[in-house]
């Protein structure tokens, strides 16, 4: 027995037929058997940003989100718009699409369609320009006049779509499954029969596989729809996050002691990619590079990790083994993230190097928790990414910094000691010496950080 | 002789010079613009090419009879049905020697990089492509491999091609061009203050976000259609001709809209391959390129290494300068060698001046055309060194460009001697403009250092052949057709041109772009040509028009012609000899067209000229994070001589992108490849082009000095504006740090270094 993948494709209910592959790109989709080429693939792997479409929340929330790394099992029960669903029903272009062309905001145009929805999500989500538009790349322009259209844009007001929830689902196909638990019994019962299968979360990194990688993965258990790791709640000691709250969810709760995470997290990736991505999944592919672990080392972060055969509970640094290795059991899900806030009067700063501001990798992530008391350093927790097979604390270094006086020597010292604490590697995001050189730098800068808070948030901000 | 139009100096233009929407505007923000990979056809299957796995590998064989024998395939083809054009003959299309255009579509003796095409694949689906390609059995012997240009010019390094030669031994250096002027030793005997340096740049790509994509369809009648994205459906139908046997007469080449191509898909991959999937299989054949194929398999541009020395007396006048430029060309000869041998020093009054370059053949994909080609490379050099020498002199920079900046009747070494030059106005147009005036805080916070850098730039620009056919409907509307894909807005700014002179309104013109059965031939859109070129014919036709309007008018009124005239978008009888009628308009023309003579519409083929080269000079603040390494982009302000812009919004489009596109180069781009000769970067992920918040908001700063050989003033735009930025940016980072960079790009690993080496 199998289900049909439904949705709501700009604004009319489809329902796919059965034999459709559920890890086809939504991409592959629209521009195959829906015939709406409007979408355009211009890369595959979620960076381009020209396969932008929107996902519409029944709370009136959009979502821009690159279809070429979306898989049709993911969608099922969502509202997709897509450029052609733009158009008012008289067929005149939508006043996202009038600012645009007013603006000679296209040239080639090839970018236009992408960047349509990128506008039209960003029309009533808000927020900085530079933060809607970096999952966008644009080659002609210079970006200039797209900048320009995109300060006017106004909120068209439009209802949201309603969405019937839908329940569990599995959809087979051509010798392919595609399980959608809707109980984290169900998911850990599924986990430990199929520990071969691909466990989904936004599948920014997964997507790859399918999407750039071309493969056809015989069995998906993807975890949207379980409640425990769909929950987010916050409280004054911190957040509890579900491992699969994609970061969009996260971002607007990271206030106060924990705003440094929310200036980090704002340049995980793009719009585009947070709309999907998880902490659980970052944690989940365990890369060295992975923005968001060395602040959940520093915060002292703590897993709900469960599987069929109970619960367990454990901190960061105890889940993560290697490079792109974990302590997690074939039959283990992570269930949730507990977030404790910093303490009392600490200073949290998160870092991170990368040749683009926006939409990139990091070659160096860091980030810090510093007590001061009386003029010295009370505490350090210090954590690297990016210096090493896996994400981890400098041990040497924090030893180094602990009871020194907050003095520009003493930061500087302790940047020395990081020597001892890392291994990185050479690639071509930077060699071993420019890692940790640039670690180096990171440690000396926070002692600008801490003494004069009055510093711009992030290393490249103006 | 190209006519001079008296609209020339008509000030109050209505629609010349004003933001029109562009005509193909709305198609492109609604998704309705029909790109090459959007193209859908009855019975169509799928094209896909295996590449070598290999940098540099003999082919002994290659066996495709598994991969024939799978279900589903269609057909298999190897470089054995491309047309061979044998090594001792060189054909040239254009600027393309077909020798290394049949040996790069298809691997023929060697496969030459990692990527390489050794055969290609139809089949009912991409899947099944896919697998046949696996399917291939190439057998091939693994040769030693050279990627970077200092190692392929050593004594010793693997040769890729046997019949080249250098100096009578076998070499990569595959050919030299020079460009000189008097005498450089002497000069430099005069001169008090020689500053030489030697400079590299990594190849960049064009980053073109639509990969290159065709459908090919071949009919049992020998006649073949291709739709697919280039920057000339006319070079797509001569190329594809070449390498397939199938007369030019029997191609119909249809332009898709173009998702960017800056100079990359002035070449062709794809189209001759589907071709012949297509005539073998008896169906029609869709390839597109994945952006890995792009990346790995297209030609980015030349890598290089430069020296360059410049000699001045105490006073700032230059009296030598010398450029030697090594260019990476890829597996096969074609370096852009005109860019940085010839318009290095060309804004420049130079005595003497020697400009040698070098086009250096190693196992990487054979470079394209990028945006000025070779000449931001060039331009790097020169204008790093111009910045040195100033330091030195204690000049400041702008004022030393002034002293020596070329004049009427200066004579290039390229050969030019130049008529109108405007490069002075360029670059007074930085010198007291707010930007270049404003105080800069050079260290505003700790840890951070500012710093302000100028540059200049030259491009030659080019005419050639155009074709334009404008046609007056039944209803009394305007459809223009013209050869050349519109990249940048051209249809905008040619919709401006007729409307203006035609005296209508501007939504009454269609402009679009015709296959090559239906217009006449037209040469590629590249060089900056394609607004000053279509303008140009575009303007012949209209008027033609415009007589045969006003020979239609006279008909009915029974006058002479000449007592016509026309005027907003009406004939009327000219003065009051000519007797006394209502005016006609344009609709009223259009219905009596038939009974009066016939439909109205002329066309023009022309080889146009008078295209004058380009200047520009550009002025950048850049912020330098000294911990990290990390340089940002504050301000940026281009200042250009743009003769006229017919549609201000695309002409200052080009300058802004092309600026970005040469912060990129700066800053973030390079081909990074691995031990084994494989591109380590072969993605958008890691290849780094800009985001929108990587660069500030660009201030173009056209200056509309008219060009005297054009009917509009048009002078080529597109090119200049990414020939300045290296330099500027590194200019400026030297203001900051006192370190010049002499290697590009200024990533933080590489700033890093130089300050702790500092
Ligand atoms: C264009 C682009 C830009 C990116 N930029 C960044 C960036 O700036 N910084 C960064 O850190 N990353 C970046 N990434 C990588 C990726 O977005 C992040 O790692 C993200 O956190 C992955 O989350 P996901 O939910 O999409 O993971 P998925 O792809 O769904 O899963 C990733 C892995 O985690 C496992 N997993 C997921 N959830 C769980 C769970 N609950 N329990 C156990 N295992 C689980 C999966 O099985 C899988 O192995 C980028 C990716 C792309 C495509
Ligand atoms: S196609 Fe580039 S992001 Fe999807
Ligand atoms: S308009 Fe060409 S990529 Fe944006």
């Amino acid at each position: 027995m199998t289900d049909r993948i439904t949705l709501v494709l700009n604004g009319s209910p489809v329902a796919l037929p059965p034999d459709t592959s559920p890890t086809t790109t939504l991409l592959d989709w629209l521009r195959g058997p829906a015939g709406l080429c409007g979408t355009k693939e211009g890369c595959a792997e979620g960076d381009c940003g020209a396969c932008t479409v929107v996902l519409e929340g029944p709370d009136g929330g959009r979502a821009p989100v690159n279809a070429c790394l979306v898989l049709l099992g993911q969608v099922h029960g969502c509202a997709v718009r897509t450029v052609e669903g733009l158009r008012g029903p008289d067929g005149a272009p939508h006043p996202v699409q009038r600012a645009l062309a007013e603006a000679d905001a296209t040239q080639c145009g090839f970018c236009t369609p992408g960047i349509a929805m990128a506008a039209w999500a960003h029309a009533r989500e808000g927020g900085s320009v530079h933060e809607a538009l970096a999952g966008n790349l644009c080659r002609c322009t210079g970006y200039r006049p797209i900048i320009e259209a995109f300060a006017g844009l106004e909120d068209d007001g439009a209802a949201p779509p309603s969405l019937p929830p839908v329940g569990g689902a599995t959809f087979a196909a051509g010798g392919q499954v595609f399980h959608r638990p809707a109980s984290l019994a169900e998911l850990l019962a599924l986990r430990a029969a199929h520990p071969e299968a691909l466990l989904l979360a936004g599948g920014t990194d997964l997507g790859l596989l399918v999407s750039e990688g071309r493969q056809r993965p015989p069995a998906v258990i993807h975890l949207a729809t379980v409640p425990e790791l769909g929950a987010i709640a916050a409280d004054a000691g911190g957040i509890t996050l579900g491992a699969a709250v994609p970061y969009a969810r996260l971002l607007p709760l990271l206030d106060g002691s924990l705003a440094p995470l929310a200036g980090l997290l704002a340049r995980l990736g793009s719009r585009q990619i947070r709309a999907l991505g998880t902490v659980g999944g970052n944690l989940g592919t365990a890369s060295p590079i992975g923005d968001m672990l060395p602040p959940l080392l520093v915060l002292g972060a703590t897993l709900r990790i469960a599987s069929v055969r109970g619960e367990r509970e454990s901190g960061v640094e105890d889940v993560l083994l290697g490079y792109r290795k974990t302590t997690l059991a074939p039959d283990e899900v992570i269930v949730s993230i507990r977030l404790p806030r910093p303490p009392d009067g600490a200073v949290l700063a998160c870092e991170k190097l990368s040749r683009r501001h926006d939409q990139d990798i990091s070659a160096v992530g860091g980030a810090f928790l510093l007590r001061v008391a009386g003029g010295r350093v009370a505490e350090a927790r210090l954590a690297f990414g990016g210096l090493g097979p896996m994400a981890a604390r400098a041990r040497h270094a924090e030893a180094m910094l602990t009871g020194a006086l907050l003095a520009p020597a003493c930061f500087a010292d302790a940047a020395e000691e990081l020597a001892q604490d890392v291994a990185p590697l050479s690639d071509w995001r930077g060699s071993a010496a420019y890692r940790l050189a640039a670690a180096q730098g990171l440690l000396r800068r926070l002692y600008w950080r801490v003494a004069k808070p009055g510093l711009p948030a992030e290393v490249h901000a103006l | 002789m190209n006519v001079i139009s008296d609209k020339l100096h008509v000030e109050n233009n209505k629609w010349i010079g004003t933001r029109t929407i562009r005509p193909d505007g709305a198609d492109k923000v609604t998704g309705r613009a029909c790109y090459a990979a959007d193209n859908v056809m009855p019975g169509m299957i799928w094209g896909k090419v295996l590449r070598s796995p290999h940098a540099h590998a003999r082919i002994r064989s290659i066996d495709t009879s598994k991969a024939e024998a799978l279900p589903g395939v269609k057909a298999v083809v190897t470089a054995r049905d491309i047309v061979d054009f044998p090594l001792d003959k060189s054909v040239m299309l254009g600027i393309q020697d077909m020798r290394w255009m049949c040996r790069n579509v298809m691997a023929r003796e060697k496969a030459l990089f990692h990527g390489h095409p050794v055969a290609a694949v139809a089949a009912i689906n991409e899947e099944v492509a896919a697998e046949a390609c696996r399917l291939i059995e190439v057998d091939y012997e693994v040769l030693p491999h050279v990627i970077e240009i200092e190692d392929a010019i050593r004594p010793d390094a693997p040769i890729l091609h046997d019949f080249l030669t250098f100096e009578d031994k076998p070499s990569n250096i595959a050919g030299r061009m020079e460009a000189k002027l008097g005498d450089v030793e002497a000069g430099f005997a005069q001169a008090d203050v020689i500053v030489e340096r030697t400079f590299r740049t990594r190849p960049v790509h064009q980053g073109y976000i639509e990969p290159q994509a065709c459908t090919v369809s071949y009919a049992a009648d020998g006649r073949a259609t291709i739709w697919s994205s280039s920057q000339g459906q006319f070079m797509v139908r001569a190329m594809t001709s070449l390498l397939t046997g199938v007369p030019q007469s029997n191609i119909k080449a249809i332009p898709a809209e173009i998702g960017g191509g800056f100079g990359a898909k002035t070449i062709i991959y794809l189209e001759p391959v589907a071709l012949l999937l297509s005539k073998k299989s008896g169906r029609p054949v869709k390839m597109v390129m994945t952006r890995d194929e792009v990346m790995r398999a297209t030609g980015p541009t030349s890598g290089s290494l430069s020296t360059v020395r410049i000699g001045a007396r105490r006073d700032g006048t230059i009296v030598a300068a010398q450029g030697t430029f090594y260019l990476q060309a890829g597996c096969l000869p074609g370096s852009p060698l005109r860019g940085p041998v010839g318009c290095s020093f060309a804004p420049y009054e130079i005595p003497n001046v020697l400009s040698v370059g070098y086009d250096v053949v190693s196992n990487r994909s054979k470079v394209a055309a990028y945006r000025a080609p070779g000449a931001p490379l060039g331009a790097y050099a020169t204008e790093s060194v111009l910045d040195e020498l100033a330091g030195k002199l204690g000049i400041d920079p702008l004022e030393l460009r002034l002293k020596n900046s070329a004049k009427p009747g200066s004579k290039a070494a390229y050969g030019a001697t130049f008529g109108k030059v405007t490069f002075e106005e360029t670059i007074e147009a930085i010198r007291t403009h707010e930007h270049y005036r404003a105080p800069l805080d050079k260290t505003p916070r700790p840890g951070v250092k500012r710093g302000r850098g100028v540059a200049s730039g030259f491009w030659y620009n080019a005419g050639g052949e155009s074709s334009a056919q404008v046609n007056i409907t039944e209803d009394g509307n305007v459809l223009v057709t013209t050869g050349h894909p519109d990249v940048g807005g051209s249809r905008a700014s040619i919709a401006n041109v007729t409307a203006e002179l035609l005296g209508i309104e501007h939504g009454r013109v269609s402009v679009q772009i015709g296959d090559t059965s239906s217009i006449g031939f037209s040469n590629l859109t590249g060089g900056s040509r394609v607004t000053f070129a279509s303008a140009m014919v575009v303007t012949q036709s209209t008027e033609k028009v415009i007589t045969q309007l006003r020979e239609r008018a006279a008909r009915i009124w029974k006058i002479d012609p000449e007592a016509v005239t026309w005027e907003n978008g009406e004939a009327r009888p000219a003065g009051p000899n000519a007797g006394q009628f209502p005016p006609l308009t344009l609709t009223e023309l259009a219905a009596k067209a038939n009974e009066m003579g016939g439909p109205i519409g002329a066309g023009v083929q022309l080889n146009t000229t008078g295209a004058d080269p380009g200047f520009a000079t550009h002025v950048v603040d850049v912020e330098v994070d000294v911990d990290l390494g990390i340089i940002r982009v504050l301000r940026y302000t281009a200042a250009q001589d743009v003769g006229r812009a017919l549609h201000p919004s695309y002409v200052e489009g080009q300058i802004q992108g092309g600026v970005v596109q040469g912060i990129g180069w700066a800053l973030s781009e390079e081909y990074l490849y691995d031990r084994q000769g494989r591109l380590d970067n072969a993605s958008f992920l890691d290849y780094r082009m800009p985001v929108c918040s990587d660069v500030p908001m660009i201030e173009p700063v056209m200056l509309e000095i008219p060009n005297p050989k054009h009917p509009q003033g048009v002078r080529g735009v597109g090119e200049a504006p990414i020939v300045p930025p290296l330099a500027a940016i590194a200019n400026a980072v030297h203001d900051a740090l006192g370190i010049r960079f002499t290697s590009l790009p200024m990533s933080p690993p590489k700033v890093v270094e130089a300050l702790e080496g500092a």
